[in-house]
């Protein structure tokens, strides 16, 4: 009889807790369905402000201006995508932050079961829950709305890239969270994220209005997978810029993963020496 | 008296352990104002595309981002409890609290003082100092704008924290509702209109955080600081009457979140 190799099974017995851990934290946030409505509510509050913003903006259409380059329709699809990855991706960095300032994470280091795997499946869990929830606010509010729909596949490839780039986003603020280990209080770092988050992943405005220096800049970061991808499949959807965006999107999870996993050896080597 | 002078001596306790890590309070700092300096740098960006949003310039939207910055500073380096007031109330940790004689609330608020809020405390003088009308007058109209935004700022995140009495997803939800109403107060004020104004002056009050504050100090008039100060006298009476709700509710023994 042959025995499974003991790295197999390790492999199985995490996979087997992130799937405990991603069911726990589905099933959480479906609890918590007054938090899920309150969010959706939240959602819609977001987009009218911001779209009013645009709106304000396209109006002018100031000659000699980036006014004139705005769709007809103006940013309300995009701005709604974009807010829906954004407000779908949880307070990780809040959960590691409390564990790794408090000790809380050190009686997790006694156990067979890796914590940072386990914290991401369970987070994961909750997102999905905010995912399925603001896809159908935002929908619903497109419709109330009037305005046009993505052209063609359009919804399909926002979904597909809207989704990834949500785990892209669960892992970039488990970076944040993870400097912990060496700042008391992981705020700043948060911060920094976001504006890049604002800057390079089009959360402010489309990368495609910016030069061409920063539009390959923030093409080429984590933050475009993140947010920009799918933002911009709802102005100009296509198959070919589909197909590139999910295979960066595909290297940026196997990067970040990679990171976090560095970071947190070096962040746990640092507590097993200094507490 | 008495419960002014024990959330002071709790406030520069928290202000004085803020300082102890002097590398960590450095690199808070600097991240702090680095990140300001992003939000102006977009804004700077934008105008260069854009040129204006209905009369506003980059010139306006530094000024009101230099008052931001300035109240939410103060708010944090003096009232830093407030930012995870939603978790303390999950963690239980009003329970010692009960058993003493001070009012709760002054001494939430006052348990600690981030040290990155010095940062915006500093970014947001040094931008006024190049964006505002600085005579008697002007400095008078400007920390007016700040008292008053101040005010309606930590009354609405006292207000949303609150939450976290019946529901455990209220500390997640109000952070990113704070943070909204943060984001939402940078924007020009001009985009206010119709039912946005009607949010932005009730669920998410940047109008009276922002709008009305800097409103008084662009245009100041009585109309101007009536509806700049009732709004934040107005928002601090909920967030009183939504925490003692709460604070009743948590001492029949019902756990946070159940």
């Amino acid at each position: 009889m042959r025995s499974t190799p003991p790295w197999t099974s390790r492999i199985f017995s995490t996979l087997a807790a992130m799937v405990a851990a991603y069911r726990i934290g589905l099933a959480s946030a479906l609890t918590a369905w007054p938090v899920l409505l309150g969010r959706a509510i939240f959602y819609g509050v977001c987009l009218m402000v911001l779209v009013a913003f645009w709106d304000k903006v396209g109006a002018q259409r100031l000659a000699g201006t980036l006014a004139v380059r705005l769709p007809p329709g103006g940013l309300g699809v995009y701005i709604g995508v974009t807010e829906w990855v954004t407000l779908s991706v949880p307070a990780i960095q809040l959960r590691l932050e409390d564990d790794i300032r408090s000790g809380a994470l050190e009686p997790h280091l006694l156990r067979p079961k890796p914590y940072l795997a386990q914290t991401i499946a369970g987070e994961a869990g909750g997102m999905t829950a905010r995912l399925a929830m603001l896809a159908v606010a935002g929908l619903a509010l497109l419709a109330i709305s009037g305005r046009p729909w993505p052209a063609g596949l359009g919804l399909v490839y926002v979904g597909v890239l809207g989704v990834i780039g949500a785990l892209i986003g669960v892992l970039l603020y488990t970076l944040v969270g993870l400097t912990a280990f060496w700042l008391r209080r992981v705020l700043p770092a948060l911060l920094i994220m976001q504006k890049l988050m604002f800057l390079l992943g089009g959360l402010f405005a489309p990368i495609s209005f910016y030069p061409g220096w920063l539009h390959d800049l923030a093409a080429a970061s984590p933050f475009a997978a993140h947010l920009a991808f799918a933002g911009q499949e709802v102005l100009t959807p296509s198959i070919s810029d589909f197909s590139r965006a999910l295979a960066a999107q595909a290297a940026w999870l196997v990067a970040l993963v990679l990171a976090a996993a560095l970071i947190w050896r070096a962040g746990l080597a640092k507590l097993m020496k200094g507490g | 008296m008495g419960t002014i002078s024990t959330y002071a001596a709790q406030s520069l306790a928290a202000v004085r352990t803020s300082f102890a890590d002097r590398t960590n309070f450095a690199l808070q700092v600097l991240g702090m104002s680095v990140n300001n300096g992003f939000w102006l740098v977009l804004w700077f960006l934008f105008f260069a595309g854009f040129r204006e949003v209905g009369g506003w310039r980059l010139g306006d939207v530094a000024r009101m981002l230099g008052v931001i910055y300035t109240l939410f500073g103060l708010a944090t380096v003096f009232f830093g409890g407030y930012r995870d007031l939603g978790g303390a109330i999950l963690r239980g940790e009003i329970d010692p609290l009960l058993t003493q004689p001070k009012p709760i609330l002054p001494r939430l608020l006052a348990r600690e003082s981030i040290p990155s809020a010095w940062g915006d405390l500093l970014t947001g003088i040094a931008i006024l100092s190049f964006s505002a009308r600085l005579d008697l007058g002007g400095v008078g109209l400007v920390v007016a704008a700040i008292a008053i935004g101040m005010t309606a700022w930590l009354s609405t995140a006292v207000t949303f924290a609150s939450m976290a009495f019946w529901f455990a997803g209220g500390r997640s939800l109000s952070r990113d509702l704070m943070d909204f109403t943060l984001m939402v107060s940078t924007y020009p004020a001009s985009i206010y209109s119709g039912w946005v104004k009607i949010v932005a002056f009730t669920v998410l009050p940047a109008g009276f955080v922002a709008v009305a504050p800097v409103g008084l100090m662009r245009d100041p008039s009585w109309q101007a600081a009536a509806l700049a100060v009732g709004g934040a006298v107005a928002y601090a009476a909920l967030a009183l009457t939504v925490f003692h709700l709460g604070l009743r509710w948590y001492r029949r023994g019902a756990t946070p979140g159940s």
